[in-house]
């Protein structure tokens, strides 16, 4: 129990707790059963698969807004752009400098991307919203700029097969997602870097005066958040032959929500992946029934937005009682 | 002389239980007009509860309350306040973006139709501040205020609503030994224009000297309520706990070995200047001074927590230099800030993990934290700390003030410094974590460590220190030994007063 | 010496820096464009801004009150498609009510889940943008709807007093007033203490939760009425005409030295970072910039002004008020320190 309390970061003792933990397994459970009553064809193999292989790449931008959300960093806003970024450049170097290195570039770029709000946020001490806001705009420009705010396409080849493709009948996508996930949830339940973070966003003076390296740990979530949202767009790209600028809209907020669901605080000092990767699946679910269920697509925002709000309600409810004693 | 004393507050058969917990049991408080009433008892002693009773936030389960006479029923906050019973808490209830003026009349400006009477409000704010004696522009920007001055403007505040009762929350606690005579001199009018004034507070002195009647809470009940003549601290802290004042500070005697901390010459603009001190092995340092003196602005930059101008810093005879925390950790060196609540503690995050923070890579191996090696570690600590109750997975906020300071002391002994810097180790603390605290300095310092200690309580340096440096606007200005060493003389020299 | 120089004038920069942005607009604009200076300019420039002046000023008591409102470009959206869908069924001037009273209702709907289940601003709006984003999109089936009157809206962009517009007269006639209610009305000054100090607020008797919840119908109104203004201009109601404003309302807000943390901020200062923004924008459309290059030298001048700010003032060592917004008041009493 303490392997699964430390990895969830929760206190098991007080029933408040107890539905915290429990409360992301018993919606992905209830969304299942409600999905089954809804729809024959929801509780088959191929349309679990499907769903999850749709939200793999924006699950991996939610990974990273974990441990900016942990570190108190709010929110990284400039997402979209990374996004952009990575998913142009990986096909648009791919005439001059092949596939693998136009991945690897479109990475980096958007990795860049991470470092500036890094530096902006973890070391200048500004304003996460307002920075990420500013440096998205940036970013989103420059890609705009970039392809002279047209499309790019991509060329056929290995790595974008290897990306479309599957492994023991699970799409590349999905195992991704899950190996980023294995990686990253004892990074921030087990590691120093993690516990940092957990510091920071509890109390960033007393993490500063218990010689943790505060602005190190800030802008090492934000430059995170930057490579993953990068991967996201590379993987996005590849597997569609496609990209264009507005590629990334709406992830900032998907993977804000996928993190609010799971049970993370956005103003930081507890939380963890795990918990994350319920609330991308819960998200996913969520949309998928919400298609299924014959309601138009434009529905999703709403039910998505309501469960926030109930979600997090109940857990301010549970947590004002329980520091009450 | 022999008047008969008027009544201003009663509270009477007072119990209050929450759930798990009698906080308080049948307590009485009578209260004089014109009197100081101290109120001493250690941490959950129920003076809070009692205190949050007066104010309006919580209902008695039984008791009657009275104010002048007049029996009060359920009551809430605004009421009390009504009612003319003013609070002053420790943390100031003040709007630093406002001015001083508009935050004495805040919730309660004097308007012209529909706008704010400035006219007004500003003569309201010269009204009491003159009546304190008080040297501050209405117009300023309360922030922009020291804190005792803020003080002084909370307390504005609240006398600008004409109480007839003034309570006061260990108000002394960031005043310096100066702002606490002004304190005093404001209190004791209070007192002579018959206002009753309740004075809660942990420092007995303090109680000795302006007290006139104090009482005493233990464990939720009323002990006793005595003339503050006739009764001495150690009369008082046994009442409270059942110890004697000089089981308190444990007197070491010990040899001093090497020296672990030399500082030469430092400075830094606009906090100290030239400050030239030394700590050796198994010696306990102290730093007086009062409040603004740079006693803080000294520890925090020999820890490296700000920058120096000028000067060297050595660590056993090594010259280092400190430009962050991580820096001072590296080179054997231990703060425990003043601030326990903003710098201290994580507050959301367990016992353990606040516990090892400071050395978490250390604990690591590799890259991973291994659950079991850390409890482990942490359970020693917790139980020769006296942690209570001993529960490490807790979250750090759930414990008292004295909890949490031998935590955060606790977390710098597992990173087993050289050099250990406490500021104002002991304050807020209840009696019994005190001595509890000073064991493990004791134990430190035995141990071959250095101790820099400082403290605005002068008994408490005095009784534990083998060296006293005492700082004046910046300067050192004295080395005194313990021999030597009077609170006087101590306080002379703080005061600017050397020794010719 | 030289270190100190830099910085007082740094600092006097920083803190003029509306000035200073307005003289560097103001002289890019002159070099680059012929009759930069006139008064048909500035007409201009302060009718285009309106719509995102309504916004940021709507903002500015949320600010200063602690608290964020993200959902004013959906509630912009929801506004505007609900004058233009309404004007067939219950004439103009009704339908323009009927859009402004849906911003005052989307308002509402975030102050009770702040103020009611006690939920950050910031979740709460994040969560409040996304459902009224969608539900603008659902109720117009993603496509904007036309207005069966165009031609009532048009005065609003006509002339009055050579240098307003009617709407633009609103927008600057909201403003002055708004400074009014700030700087010398007792709730004004009660509002800095709830953003500033949320429990000496409630110490001092002001029921903070009804202030927060005013500033959210002041957002909402605020909201509604760019988008009663918008729809109205364009003779469109386009669900996705709020999206985009957003970004430009914080920017605005940010240049005119509201910070985000609560307790400072004025509504004047929003004017003026408005039409500091307008000036740039107006000044890189005449000079044929592109939307996606004006964004880039929008996002550099507000990274740019936080910089700045942030060197100017010291090394931004935060108070511990800046990451928190102002608590919605609980039943507990603080200030006695709390003893196991």
């Amino acid at each position: 129990m303490t392997a699964t309390s430390t990895a969830l970061n929760t206190r098991t003792s007080t029933p408040g707790a107890l539905f915290s933990t429990l409360s992301v397994p018993i919606a992905i459970v209830a969304l299942l059963v409600v999905g089954a009553i809804i729809s024959p064809s929801f509780l088959t193999v191929s349309n679990l698969v499907n769903v999850l292989n749709a939200n793999a790449a924006v699950g991996l931008v939610a990974l990273g807004m974990t441990f900016v959300a942990v570190c108190g960093g709010l929110a990284d806003l400039s997402v979209p752009a990374n996004v952009a970024m990575g998913a142009l450049v990986t096909l648009g170097a791919q005439s001059f400098a092949g596939p693998f290195a136009a991945a690897g570039l479109g990475l980096l770029v958007a990795t860049v991307g991470g470092v500036v709000n890094g530096l902006l946020i973890g070391y200048l001490r500004i304003n996460p919203i307002i920075a990420t806001l500013g440096t998205g705009a940036v970013l989103l420009g420059l890609s705009q700029q970039l392809i002279g705010g047209g499309i790019v396409y991509g060329e056929p080849s290995a790595l974008a097969d290897f990306v479309k493709g599957s492994f023991l009948g699970i799409p590349v996508m999905v195992w991704i997602l899950a190996v980023a996930a294995l990686i990253l949830t004892p990074v921030l339940s087990r590691t120093a870097f993690g516990r940092w973070n957990l510091a920071v966003g509890g109390n960033y003076e007393a993490a500063e005066a218990s010689a943790v390296p505060v602005r190190f740990t800030k802008a090492g979530a934000f430059v995170l958040t930057g490579l993953l949202a990068g991967l996201c767009g590379v993987l996005l790209a590849l597997s569609n032959g496609q990209a264009r600028p507005i590629i990334g809209t709406g992830y900032e907020f998907v993977a804000i929500t996928a993190v609010v669901i799971g049970g993370t605080s956005l103003f930081g000092g507890s939380g963890s992946v795990l918990r994350t990767v319920g609330g991308v699946i819960i998200t996913a679910l969520i949309g998928n029934l919400i298609i299924l269920g014959g309601l138009p697509t434009q529905a999703t925002g709403l039910v998505t937005g309501a469960i926030v709000v109930v979600a997090v309600g109940i857990d301010v409810y549970f947590r004002r009682k329980g520091g009450r004693e | 002389m022999t008047e008969a004393h008027h009544i201003a507050l009663r509270m009477t058969h007072i119990s209050k239980s929450f759930p798990g917990v009698k906080a308080l049991q049948d307590v009485e408080l009578e209260v004089r007009a014109g009197e100081v009433h101290a109120i001493v008892g250690e941490n959950g002693a129920g003076k809070s509860t009692l205190m949050k009773i007066l104010a309006g936030f919580y209902q008695p389960d039984e008791g009657e309350i009275e104010v002048d006479g007049e029996r009060v029923g359920h009551w809430t906050p605004r009421e009390a306040i009504d009612r003319g019973i003013g609070m002053i808490y420790q943390e100031l209830n003040l709007v630093p973006d406002l001015t001083v003026a508009e935050n004495i009349s805040l919730g309660g400006m004097p308007r012209r139709g529909l706008f704010v009477d400035y006219a007004a409000v500003t003569q309201r704010a010269k009204d009491v501040l003159g009546e304190l004696h008080a040297d501050i522009d209405p117009a300023t920007r309360l922030g922009n205020l020291s804190i005792s001055q803020q003080q002084l403007v909370e307390i504005a505040k609240v006398m600008a609503d004409k109480p007839s009762i003034v309570v006061f929350d260990e108000p002394t606690s960031s005043l310096g030994e100066r702002e606490t005579r002004v304190l005093f001199s404001v209190i004791d009018r209070m007192r002579r224009s018959g206002i009753a004034v309740i004075y809660i507070s942990h420092r007995l002195q303090e109680v000795m000297e302006i007290g006139d009647r104090v009482t005493v809470l233990r464990d939720g009940r009323h002990i006793e309520t005595r003339d503050v003549a006739g009764v001495t601290p150690d009369h008082m802290v046994r009442l409270m706990v059942g110890r004697d004042l000089n089981e308190m500070f444990p007197k070491l005697d010990l040899e001093p070995g090497e020296r672990v901390l030399a500082v030469r010459g430092i400075s830094r603009e606009g906090q100290f200047a030239d400050v030239t001190l030394d700590v050796r092995e198994r010696e306990i340092v102290g730093l007086a001074g009062l409040v603004g003196s740079g006693r803080t602005e000294v520890a925090r930059a020999i820890f490296g927590l700000d920058p120096i101008d000028a000067g060297e810093i050595q660590l056993r005879g090594e010259v280092v230099s400190v430009r962050n925390a991580r820096k001072g950790r590296s080179a054997g060196i231990a703060l425990v800030p003043e601030d326990r609540k903003g710098q201290g503690i994580i507050p959301g995050l367990s016992v353990r993990e606040n516990f090892t923070l400071p050395v978490i890579q250390r604990i690591a191996q590799g890259m991973f934290i291994f659950a079991r090696r850390e409890r482990a570690v942490v359970r020693s600590l917790v139980d020769r700390l006296k942690v209570n109750p001993p529960q490490i997975e807790r979250p750090l906020n759930a414990f008292s003030g004295g909890n949490q300071q031998k935590v955060v002391l606790g977390k710098w002994l597992l990173a087993k410094p050289d050099l250990l810097i406490l500021d104002e180790p002991t304050r807020g603390v209840d009696v019994g974590a005190k001595a509890d605290i000073h064991e493990i300095i004791g134990e430190f310092a035995r141990d071959g460590g250095g101790v820099l200690m400082i403290s605005s309580e002068l008994p408490e340096l005095l009784a534990v220190c083998d060296r006293i440096f005492v700082l004046h606007e910046g300067i050192l200005v004295d080395e005194i030994a313990r021999a030597d060493a009077t609170e006087e003389g101590v306080m002379r020299s703080a005061t600017g007063q050397v020794a010719a | 010496m030289r270190r100190l120089d830099l910085r007082a004038t740094g600092r006097t920069a920083v803190r003029y820096r509306l000035l200073v942005l307005l003289v560097i607009v103001a002289i890019f604009g002159s070099i680059t464009i012929v009759d930069f200076f006139s008064v048909d300019t500035l007409q201009s420039v302060l009718n285009r801004a309106t719509v995102v002046g309504f916004l940021a000023l709507g903002l500015t008591p949320v600010l200063i009150a602690g608290q964020i409102d993200l959902s004013i470009g959906s509630i912009l959206s929801m506004a505007g498609i609900t004058t233009i869908a309404l004007q067939p069924v219950i004439g103009n001037v009704p339908a323009a009510l009927a859009g402004l009273g849906v911003g005052v209702l989307i308002g509402a709907v975030n102050a009770a889940i702040v103020v009611v289940f006690k939920i950050s601003s910031l979740v709460a709006t994040l969560a409040t943008l996304l459902i009224f984003a969608s539900l603008a999109l659902l109720l117009t089936d993603s496509q904007p709807v036309s207005s069966t009157d165009p031609i009532f809206g048009i005065p609003l962009t006509g002339d009055l007093l050579a240098v307003f517009t009617p709407r633009s007269a609103l927008f600057v006639a909201a403003a002055i007033l708004m400074f009014v209610w700030l700087r010398f009305t007792p709730s004004g000054r009660n509002l800095y203490a709830v953003g500033s100090n949320a429990a000496a607020a409630k110490s001092a008797g002001i029921r903070s939760n009804a202030y927060i919840v005013a500033t959210f119908l002041i957002s909402g109104l605020f909201a509604g009425a760019a988008g009663v203004l918008q729809s109205l201009s364009t003779a469109t109601g386009s669900p996705v005409a709020g999206a985009v404003m957003l970004i430009p309302a914080i920017t605005a807000v940010v240049i005119g030295g509201t910070r985000l943390e609560g307790g400072r901020g004025s509504s004047l200062a929003t004017l003026g970072g408005v039409v500091a923004l307008g000036a740039l924008t107006m000044m890189f459309e005449f000079n044929g910039v592109p939307a996606y290059t004006q964004a880039i030298y929008t996002g550099v001048l507000l990274i740019v002004l936080i910089t700045l700010d942030r060197l100017v003032s010291g090394d931004g060592r935060p108070t511990s008020r800046t990451l928190r917004r102002a608590r919605v008041e609980s039943p507990t009493p603080r200030g006695i320190q709390e003893e196991a």
